[in-house]
């Protein structure tokens, strides 16, 4: 059974400045992600995972390479792409409900309709009886089922988060990502998750994108075998942690080496240190 | 111990002293505790009864409250130049208000939202803004005469300082994420000034309405003393230069109950009603 391609990232480069210093955040990012997969990417802090996650929703575009979704060129948000915010970005004066329905009222879906998706979808997130609650009252955790809640009211195709378990503190979190897992399973949606912990990416993914340091490629692409529901303290899960994490090692290590190389080359001013580095 | 039990209710509250566990989140100040001020008020008034009952100062220089809230009732019940100037200068106020509330909002989104723009301009609108407004009189007398246009203009330039300032620090607090939700769920142009950046500066531009209208109650007066451009102040100075202290005091209190009401009234309430939702 051939699994549909929803998202092809081609060749995608980003080249940007920032404070008049110019960026080199992406470099060449090549992957493709198949209907109904749960897909992390991975990578050390900095790499550029956010600035990626963005040129897939369409917020941004790549300096050259294209991102297509379901064979079409991603220029401008989709609406059947939605993401999930580290920040949880619930608008303040609106309620949960109103929070939750933002997708809907912006293309224009009558109250009615609106109103009652939105109402199941906050069941479906265990915010029964929050209805008309401010983002004020609630607590980090029940802020970003709302995120998921809004970003599921849209019916997209592939929901996108990023690093949306980072803010949370972890016993919520862990929670959390079980209902995500669930939801997965149950809505048979592709997601897309950006994190730096690759315990969770682990937890959750089929497969792992590992992006290397700035400027970021594709450095490898894991597979994970281990069946669903899965173990933190599992023996094949260890391993596969092991496995992972030496993947993510040398790029980090790479990145402190460079890093103290180019410190002693400014401080000492030697031309060719370039002979060091290899 | 009932009168302890009753101290101890007034100190703290009705709801009793303010636990964790009796905090609630959004919770409105019951209605009649907005106008517990009243009762220092009413102290004030007693003691300056008193002082002048028992002739410490005499009744030459400053008027006893009785005699003033006496001339105060009469002339708002059967005068109608008292309440025509009173209503004068409130328009003056509110028009001022409106007009630069109008241009500044506007303005101060679009500073807020452009960096370039910000740069360039506002510091240009610091300086504006910290020129002595008053100096401004003059030439708006002599080019509009002694009217409420004169006036009005005033206010108005006044106003424009406050508003604008609040409204486009209001914007630039914008969180960058906000409007990536407001992209991603594709929120047409129109939607994200109505659905995103109306409702998200809207505190700041209460804050900014409220400082405008504390700012012009003064300058409004003062020009109406300055430039005998018709309005309360305008009577009070008269009130004053004939004599009649107590109808100059009459008019003053007149704005203190004015600037109360509109007070509790209207800002307190739009400030509740904003403290529901921002943190």
């Amino acid at each position: 059974m051939t699994l549909s391609k929803c998202l092809e990232v081609e060749k995608v480069v980003k080249h940007y400045s920032h404070n008049g210093k110019h960026v080199h955040a992406l470099d060449q990012v090549t992957f493709h992600v198949h209907k109904k997969e749960f897909i992390c990417i991975i990578g050390p802090s900095g790499c550029g995972k956010s600035t990626l996650l963005k040129i897939i929703a369409g917020l941004d575009r790549p300096t050259s390479g294209e991102v297509r979704f379901q064979g079409e060129t991603v220029k401008e948000p989709h609406p059947k792409i939605s993401m999930v915010f580290q920040s949880f970005a619930l608008f303040p004066w609106r309620t949960v409900l109103q929070n939750v329905e933002f997708g809907l009222e912006t293309r224009g879906v009558p109250k009615a309709e609106r109103r009652k998706i939105a109402l199941e979808l906050l069941e479906l997130v265990g915010l029964k009886g929050y209805e008309n609650a401010y983002p004020k009252e609630l607590s980090g955790g029940m802020k970003q089922r709302v995120g998921i809640a809004r970003a599921l009211a849209v019916d997209p195709e592939i929901v996108l988060m990023d690093e949306a378990f980072s803010a949370i503190d972890e016993f919520t979190a862990q929670v959390l990502r079980n209902e995500v897992l669930e939801l997965w399973e149950e809505t048979e949606k592709t997601f897309i998750l950006v994190t730096h912990n690759l315990t969770e990416a682990l937890e959750m993914a089929d497969r792992i994108i590992v992006l290397s340091t700035r400027p970021a490629k594709v450095k490898h692409e894991y597979h994970v075998s281990l069946k669903r529901p899965r173990n933190r303290s599992d023996s094949k899960f260890l391993r596969c942690q092991k496995e992972l994490f030496n993947i993510l090692k040398s790029e980090l290590e790479h990145t402190i080496v460079r890093h103290k190389l180019k410190a002693i080359h400014e401080h000492f001013k030697i031309e060719d240190m370039e002979s060091f580095q290899r | 111990m009932a009168f302890a039990g009753n101290l101890r209710k007034i100190i703290h509250g009705r709801h009793g002293r303010r636990t964790p566990q009796n905090v609630t989140h959004g919770e409105v100040t019951p209605k009649f505790e907005n106008w517990f001020f009243i009762l220092p008020l009413g102290a004030i008034f007693t003691c300056w009864e008193l002082t002048l009952r028992f002739g410490f100062i005499s009744a030459k220089t400053i008027p006893p409250p009785s005699e003033i809230l006496k001339v105060l009732l009469v002339n708002l019940l059967t005068n109608p130049d008292f309440i025509i100037s009173v209503l004068r200068s409130l328009a003056n106020i509110g028009l001022g208000i409106l007009v630069a509330a109008v241009m500044a909002t506007p303005f101060a989104i679009f500073t807020g939202l452009r960096r370039r723009v910000d740069t360039s301009l506002t510091p240009l609108i610091m300086i504006f803004g910290a020129l002595p407004d008053v100096a401004l009189l003059p030439f708006l007398v002599y080019w509009f005469g002694r009217s409420a246009s004169a006036a009005i203009l005033m206010a108005t330039i006044v106003a424009f300082f406050p508003i604008f300032f609040t409204v486009r620090e209001g914007v630039r607090n914008i969180p960058k994420d906000y409007f990536y939700v407001a992209y991603i769920y594709k929120a047409r142009k129109i939607d994200v000034y109505t659905k995103l950046i109306l409702p998200a500066v809207f505190p700041q531009l209460i804050t900014g309405v409220r400082l405008a209208y504390e700012f012009l109650w003064e300058i409004v007066l003062a020009i109406e003393i300055i430039a005998r451009i018709h309005g309360i102040g305008f009577i009070i100075n008269f009130a004053v230069e004939e004599g009649s202290l107590t109808y100059a005091f009459a008019g003053f209190f007149m704005i203190g109950i004015i600037a109360i009401l509109l007070d509790r009234l209207v800002f307190h309430r739009l400030e509740e009603s904003v403290r529901r939702w921002h943190e």
